[in-house]
């Protein structure tokens, strides 16, 4: 608050250029915020997509895992999803979006062959492959769906913070500092008025003390003047 | 470095990822999911060698409110949630309430 100001030209010049790097960075920060939403907007259609695309997937992959069990089991599918040897990998590689680092995830080993599967091809029927291949495609999805919506968390986190900076200069830093320049420019104001009222004061202090000295030397010629003619008598 | 997709939820719900290949996952029977999914899912969370975490929308009720916010605020690992149709997670519309100030989610669902 303006209270803790010094009222000094040095200090005016300091927060001068506090509030032109404030609104500069103000300026910028509003640009990020207007970009990342933009950004954003593009990939929330994307992840709508993927969501519906991951819905559909989840009922089709539920569906024949059912079938499988009123066919076979749950037994035998349990059995079957116990067997599984190759198991599906990931690896995370990092891309930059106005300074957001967004995930883009490959993965490995999801779709499997028949005889990569592990469970035999003898002892479990084609509902059960059924029921492996609609959830690899169920995982492929989740998959695209986990790259999407980590960067969608990851760009909301920044348009977060970056909507508080813009808010926290505009509403809280820059009227503070506008109202510490006021405060300081008036108080300067008040003491430059105030100089030149003690300038005009000293001034005619000194007129008057002049014209006092000039009076007294006046009077001091004429008394001599007096004398002088009373001396030579 | 490689990571794994972790299941997490009733063993009827993790069989089908099984038969996928997953083999991280941690079953919790329906009747004990107040009791003990909350350990299950921070168990996972926790597990660096876990890179995205698969549970059923529905499950999200049963978790306490502190482990129901670090899966819907989580980035590693992500924790993706089915079950829910096209609107996505119920975190993920709040954050994006609470970002953007609209509710986009609801905009384009009309």
């Amino acid at each position: 608050m303006a209270k803790d100001v010094k009222p000094t030209r040095k200090e005016l010049m300091q927060i001068e250029d506090r509030i032109d790097l404030s609104e500069r960075g103000h300026g910028t920060l509003e640009k990020k915020r207007d970009g990342l939403i933009m950004e954003f907007m593009d990939i929330l259609d994307q992840a709508q997509d993927v969501r519906g695309e991951l819905s559909e997937d989840y009922e089709r992959a539920q569906k024949t895992i059912n079938m499988a069990r009123a066919m076979e089991g749950d037994v035998a599918v349990r059995g079957a999803a116990a067997a599984l040897q190759e198991h599906p990998e990931i690896t995370t590689e990092s891309k930059n979006i106005m300074g957001v680092v967004v995930p883009q995830i490959e993965s490995s080993k999801v779709t499997k062959s028949l005889d990569q599967r592990g469970y035999g091809i003898m002892g479990t029927s084609a509902r059960i492959d059924e029921a492996a291949e609609a959830y690899e495609d169920l995982l492929q999805s989740i998959i695209l769906a986990a790259e999407v919506e980590t960067a969608m968390k990851k760009m909301l986190r920044e348009i977060e913070t970056t909507k508080r900076r813009v808010n926290a200069l505009e509403f809280k830093l820059l009227p503070e500092l506008y109202e510490n320049k006021e405060f300081i420019e008036q108080k300067l104001e008040e003491q430059e008025r105030e100089e030149i009222f003690r300038l005009k004061k000293i001034k005619e202090k000194k007129e008057a003390e002049e014209e006092a000295e000039k009076a007294e030397a006046e009077a001091e010629a004429e008394a001599a003047a007096v004398e002088e003619p009373v001396a030579s008598d | 470095m490689s990571q794994e997709i972790a299941v997490v939820g009733s063993p009827e719900f993790t069989t089908g990822f099984r038969l996928a290949g997953v083999r991280e996952f941690a079953n919790v029977p329906d009747d004990e999911k107040d009791e003990h999914l909350d350990e299950a899912v921070t168990g996972v969370l926790e597990d660096d060698g876990v890179g995205i975490v698969v549970m059923h929308e529905g499950d999200l009720e049963h978790l306490s409110r502190n482990v129901r916010s670090n899966v819907e605020t989580s980035v590693e690992p992500v924790v993706v949630t089915i079950g829910s149709g096209a609107s996505g997670g119920g975190g993920l519309r709040e954050q994006i309430k609470r970002a953007i100030g609209i509710d986009l989610m609801d905009e384009d669902s009309e």
